[in-house]
C-alpha cells in the first residue's frame, strides 16, 4: 500500500493515507494513471495531511486537484509538511492582513 | 437491465416519501412546551422544537414560513399538527401544508392554555397516528425520489474518497431519474467557477454567480473573512489548509451530470424531470439539511472526514466516511465505510455502488445511525435579527 496519494499530474503536494514519521522513505501514487513518487518525510505527518513533492518557494502556489489551493508564506522543502504554518488561502485572509 | 425500485409512501399529491412521520410543528418558541407535551403522551409522533417564530419580518420571516411549511409538506410526513401561540401565523403555515392534501390541524394557545391544547391536540394526534399507521409502502421507481447531499467536518479523505464515491452514486441516482440537491454556497469558494461551468443554461449560470457573490459580499461586509471558521478547526485538524482546497474536495461529490437547476432561499423545486440542483444554503450541517428537507428532500447523503454526527427529525441522513481513524473511533455514527477506497483496496465505482445500494436500503426503510441515535436537528436558517 502506498503512503500517499496525488490527485493530479500537475500537483506539487500529496495527501498521506497513513501516519508517517520524520526520516521515513515513503511512496505515493497518482489517483488516475500510472507512476509513483518517492520522497523522504522531513516531519512527523498525520494521515490526511499534505506533503510537498517539489520545492515551493515563498510566494509560490501549492497545487492540488491541478488547481492552486494557496500561497506559500515561507519556503517549503520537498518532504515537508504543508499546512496552515506555511500555506495561506489566495481567496480569504487578505482582510486580516490589511 | 432492470430498473431499480424502492418501496415508498405515495402521498395525496403524488410525491413520494421514505418515512411516515406524524409531525407536531410548533410555529414559535412559546409553543415548544405544548408540542413536547403531546409527543410525551402520544406514541408515534415527532415534535420539532426550535427557538424562532416571534417578531421576525421581511425576507427572514418569509424564509421561516417557507422552512416550516416545507417541512410539514415534505412527503416523509403523513399528517401534521400545527401548534402556535396565536392562530394567524399557525393557519398560514397549516394552509400551505394542506395544499398537499395531507391531514393538517391547527391548535392555538392564547385563550386556551397549554393543558387544554395538549389534551385536544393529543386526541387529534391519536387519530393522525392511526391514519399514518395504515399507509402502505408501494413500489416506485427512483424518478419519484428527491434527495440531497452535503459534507461536514470534512478532511482530505473526503476529497480523495468519500466525496468522489458519493459523486458516482449521485450520477447513478440521476441516471435513474432522481433529483439531487446540493448547496453550501460559501464553501464553493475556490471552485465556484467549476460549478458555474457545469450549469448548462446561461441565465441559471448568471443566477448562481449572483447568489454566490451576494453571499460572499455579505460575509465581507461584516468586516471579517472566514479564516478561523472556513475551514473549521476540525477541517484543519484533518489536514485541510485553505477554503479553496476544501471547496475542490467538496465538489467531488457532485458527480458529473450537468447542473440544471439553481434555487435561492425562497424558491421551490420545479416539478418534472430529474435534476441536479444548486440550493443557496449556509454550509452549517443542520441548517443545510433542514433547508433541503423543507424543499422536499426525503433522504440525505452526508459525507464526513473527521466525524460530523448530524441528523434530521423527518429525513434519514446517511453518514459516509473514508477516514479509517474516524470509522474506527466512532463507528456508531457511520453508515457506509469507504475507507478501503482510500487504501486503494477497491475501485471508485465499487465504492459508489456501495453507497447507491445503501441509499436504496435506507429508502426502503432501513434506519440510519442518526435516526437511531436520536439526531433530530431542526435548525431553520435565520437571516437577521428580529424586530
Amino acid at each position: 500500500m502506498p503512503h500517499f496519494l496525488i490527485h493530479d499530474k500537475k500537483d506539487n503536494v500529496g495527501v498521506l493515507i497513513v501516519d508517517v514519521k520524520r526520516g521515513q522513505e515513503i511512496v505515493g501514487v497518482y489517483l488516475e494513471g500510472q507512476g509513483e513518487v518517492k520522497v523522504t518525510a522531513l516531519n512527523d505527518i498525520p494521515l490526511g495531511h499534505k506533503i510537498a513533492l517539489e520545492y515551493i518557494r515563498e510566494g509560490e502556489k501549492a497545487v492540488k486537484y491541478g488547481r492552486p489551493i494557496g500561497i506559500a508564506i515561507k519556503d517549503i522543502k520537498i518532504g515537508e509538511h504543508v499546512h496552515v504554518h506555511n500555506l495561506k488561502s489566495l481567496r480569504w485572509g487578505s482582510l486580516s492582513r490589511r | 437491465m432492470v430498473k431499480p425500485t424502492v418501496k415508498g409512501y405515495i402521498r395525496e399529491n403524488g410525491t413520494v416519501g421514505v418515512r411516515n412521520h406524524v409531525l407536531i410543528l410548533p410555529v414559535d418558541d412559546l409553543s415548544n412546551a405544548a408540542a413536547i407535551g403531546i409527543e410525551r403522551l402520544i406514541k408515534g409522533v415527532t415534535a420539532i422544537p426550535h427557538p424562532y417564530g416571534r417578531l421576525q419580518f421581511g425576507k427572514d420571516l418569509d424564509l421561516f414560513f417557507h422552512i416550516l411549511s416545507g417541512t410539514g409538506a415534505n412527503p416523509n410526513v403523513a399528517a401534521a399538527l400545527i401548534i402556535g401561540i396565536e392562530d394567524k401565523w399557525a393557519n398560514k403555515v397549516a394552509d400551505r401544508i394542506a395544499e398537499t392534501g395531507k391531514p393538517v390541524e391547527v391548535f392555538s394557545i392564547e385563550g386556551n392554555g397549554d393543558l387544554k391544547v395538549i389534551e385536544r391536540a393529543s386526541r387529534k394526534a391519536k387519530e393522525f397516528v392511526q391514519f399514518a399507521s395504515e399507509r402502505q409502502r408501494t413500489e416506485v421507481d427512483l424518478s419519484s425520489l428527491v434527495m440531497s447531499i452535503k459534507c461536514g467536518e470534512s478532511d482530505t479523505t473526503s476529497g480523495l474518497a468519500s466525496n468522489p464515491a458519493t459523486g458516482k452514486a449521485v450520477d447513478k441516482l440521476i441516471d435513474y431519474g432522481a433529483t439531487v440537491m446540493f448547496g453550501e454556497t460559501s464553501e464553493l469558494t475556490g471552485a465556484e467557477d467549476i460549478v458555474a461551468s457545469r450549469i448548462t443554461d446561461e441565465n441559471l449560470r448568471r443566477k448562481f454567480l449572483d447568489i454566490y457573490r451576494e453571499y460572499v459580499n455579505f460575509i465581507e461586509s461584516q468586516g471579517v473573512d472566514l479564516l478561523g471558521s472556513q475551514p473549521t478547526e476540525g477541517n484543519i485538524k484533518g489536514g485541510l489548509t485553505t477554503i479553496e482546497e476544501k471547496a475542490l474536495g467538496n465538489i467531488q461529490k457532485l458527480g458529473s451530470k450537468p447542473i440544471n437547476c439553481v434555487l435561492d432561499y425562497l424558491e421551490n423545486l420545479p416539478k418534472g424531470s430529474s435534476r441536479l440542483c444548486f440550493v443557496n444554503t449556509s454550509s452549517a450541517g443542520a441548517e443545510a439539511v433542514t433547508l433541503f428537507a423543507s424543499k422536499g428532500s426525503v433522504l440525505h447523503l452526508f459525507t464526513t472526514g473527521q466525524g460530523n454526527i448530524v441528523g434530521h427529525p423527518i429525513i434519514p441522513v446517511v453518514k459516509i466516511s473514508a477516514n479509517p481513524k474516524t470509522v474506527k473511533a466512532m463507528p456508531e455514527h457511520i453508515d457506509v465505510d469507504v475507507s478501503d477506497l482510500l487504501e486503494l483496496k477497491i475501485k471508485l465505482e465499487e465504492a459508489g455502488e456501495r453507497i447507491f445500494n445503501y441509499t436504496l436500503r435506507v429508502a426502503n426503510g432501513l434506519l440510519t445511525s442518526a435516526e437511531i441515535l436520536r439526531h433530530e436537528e431542526f435548525s431553520p436558517i435565520k437571516l437577521y435579527i428580529s424586530a
